[in-house]
């Protein structure tokens, strides 16, 4: 301990903290600044569910357009719906045979059952596309989340990451395990301007398609004409900072199986401000401390140097 | 296939317009049946027994709007067309239209700004939505195939009947 003196050592410490936070905390006005609001021209679904009736008609629709495997039981068995799992805490959920499933929910809101249609909701910022670390999903200009198998390593990070536990995985695959989820039917019909497979067979119009900033005020004017019909909420709007898919219901949402509790900004928010700061740190404390070290080093080593060839030369008189 | 299939609709459509909308457009009196096959690919069509329905319920506002001039039957529709005259169209498929989420369509409805009603079911959700809701309210037939029975294509769609899943297989990890 020569040259430094163990107080000096332990304000520059101090010192140091201090900057990281104070650049830390800029990074994140920094990145709120930049806020990203979802593509212009999304695309979404209302989905109603005063409107449903629990008819299925979407889920062999679903079927028949991605060309899923047979189901256990044909779509017009409602025996369905008295399935649970989890010693009876949990109803039917998407599987890797199934992108999109409807529940039936007995709610003590509402004598007549309340069913619930469930599929990927397409975030506006997906957070199983900020978990994935080989960029397999796509957050498309029409507002579908596209996941691409080719890359996918198998790692299973957007399951765990997805707040609405959507994606399935082929777990009975061997060779080529891979995500499954709904689509939006983006390779097929919604880059063609055509609504999903779903929207197009539901006989009661409880999927409606459009831009989605025209349906959240289509939504808002619905609950505005009918108030005492509505809850004053339309789940998706802001939940996880947006989602292309969005619902309307007549029984508070937690009574139907929503997550309530789910933050109103994308879950990337949470780990934006310290993934700002890590290529700083990474890439400019190496650089920076390597040019201390060489400057520092490099005095020295220069005065000897001259020292030494000063000498060389009085040997050579 | 497709292409026939559209020309078949469309034919349809064009024979509905002629069997329903002289007798009725010009002060005639209403049909007695209504013959509705839009979806008649999964399902036959329906020969909707519109005399029965007109015994059931006397005030045409409730499924017709105002377009007959006297009145409506839904309080946020009283707002304006209280006094609304009669209109020229009065058939379900003048307003809601087969296929209500064409590019082409949305954009009508979206840019237009004198516009009003943007929030239009289509025909098909038009039908059920009126149709399903009364007659839950009326306790009225409410089963699928009990307004119209399922062809074939329906059957394989549905996965039901002798299309039904042979076993074997599981609805997925969650079953």
């Amino acid at each position: 301990m020569s040259g430094i003196s163990r107080r000096k050592f332990l304000k520059s410490t101090v010192v140091a903290g201090g900057s990281a936070a104070a650049a830390m905390s800029s990074t994140k006005k920094a990145f709120a600044m930049k806020e990203f609001e979802g593509y212009p021209e999304s695309m979404g679904v209302l989905v109603d569910l005063t409107r449903c009736i629990g008819c299925r008609t979407c889920e062999a629709a679903c079927n028949k357009e991605h060309g899923l495997p047979e189901p256990a039981l044909p779509f017009d068995d409602f025996s369905v719906f008295d399935q649970v799992f989890h010693e009876g805490k949990q109803k039917r959920r998407t599987t890797e045979k199934a992108y999109t499933v409807v529940n039936r929910y007995e709610t003590k809101d509402q004598g007549a059952p309340v069913y619930r249609k469930l599929q990927c909701f397409h975030c506006s910022e997906p957070a199983c596309l900020t978990s994935c670390f080989v960029n397999a999903y796509t957050k498309t200009k029409e507002g579908a989340v596209i996941y691409n198998a080719d890359v996918c390593v198998g790692c299973r990070m957007c399951m765990v990451a997805c707040p609405f536990s959507m994606p399935a995985y082929t777990y009975d695959s061997a060779l080529h395990p891979q995500i499954i989820k709904c689509n939006f039917c983006y390779d097929s019909r919604l880059k063609n301007g055509k609504p999903p497979a779903c929207v197009e067979a539901c006989p009661q119009d409880a999927l409606t398609f459009g831009h989605r900033k025209t349906l959240v005020k289509t939504a808002h004017e619905r609950i505005k004409a009918n108030p005492k019909k509505y809850v004053d909420h339309v789940y998706g709007e802001t939940e996880v900072g947006g989602t292309s898919w969005m619902y309307l219901s007549s029984v508070p949402f937690d009574q139907v199986d929503f997550n309530t509790t789910l933050q109103h900004h994308p879950i990337l928010d949470n780990t934006k401000s310290f993934l700002g700061i890590v290529p700083m740190v990474l890439g400019i404390w190496p650089a920076m401390f390597l040019g201390f070290h060489l400057l520092a080093k490099g005095g020295k080593g220069e005065k000897k140097d001259k020292e030494s060839k000063n000498r060389v030369e009085v040997q050579g008189e | 296939m497709k292409s026939r299939k559209r020309w078949a609709l469309k034919g349809t459509i064009v024979a509905l317009c002629f069997l329903v909308a002289p007798a009725f457009g010009a002060g005639g009196e209403p049909p007695d049946s209504v013959r509705i096959d839009s979806l008649s690919h999964l399902y036959n069509g329906v020969d909707f027994d519109h005399e029965l329905h007109v015994g059931v319920e006397e005030d045409c506002s409730v499924c017709h709007h105002h377009v007959f001039g006297n009145g409506v039957a839904d309080k946020q529709c009283a707002r304006c067309h209280s006094n609304s005259k009669g209109t020229t169209s009065v058939a379900c498929r003048d307003c809601h239209v087969e296929d209500p989420f064409t590019v082409e369509y949305l954009t009508k409805m979206e840019t237009d700004p004198n516009r009003y009603h943007v929030d239009i079911t289509g025909l098909k959700g038009a039908y059920h939505l009126r149709c399903f809701t009364c007659h839950i309210e009326m306790e009225a037939p409410s089963e699928c195939a009990s307004c119209h029975e399922r062809t074939d294509a329906g059957d394989r769609f549905y996965r039901s009947g002798k299309y039904a899943p042979t076993g074997g297989g599981t609805g997925g990890s969650h079953e």
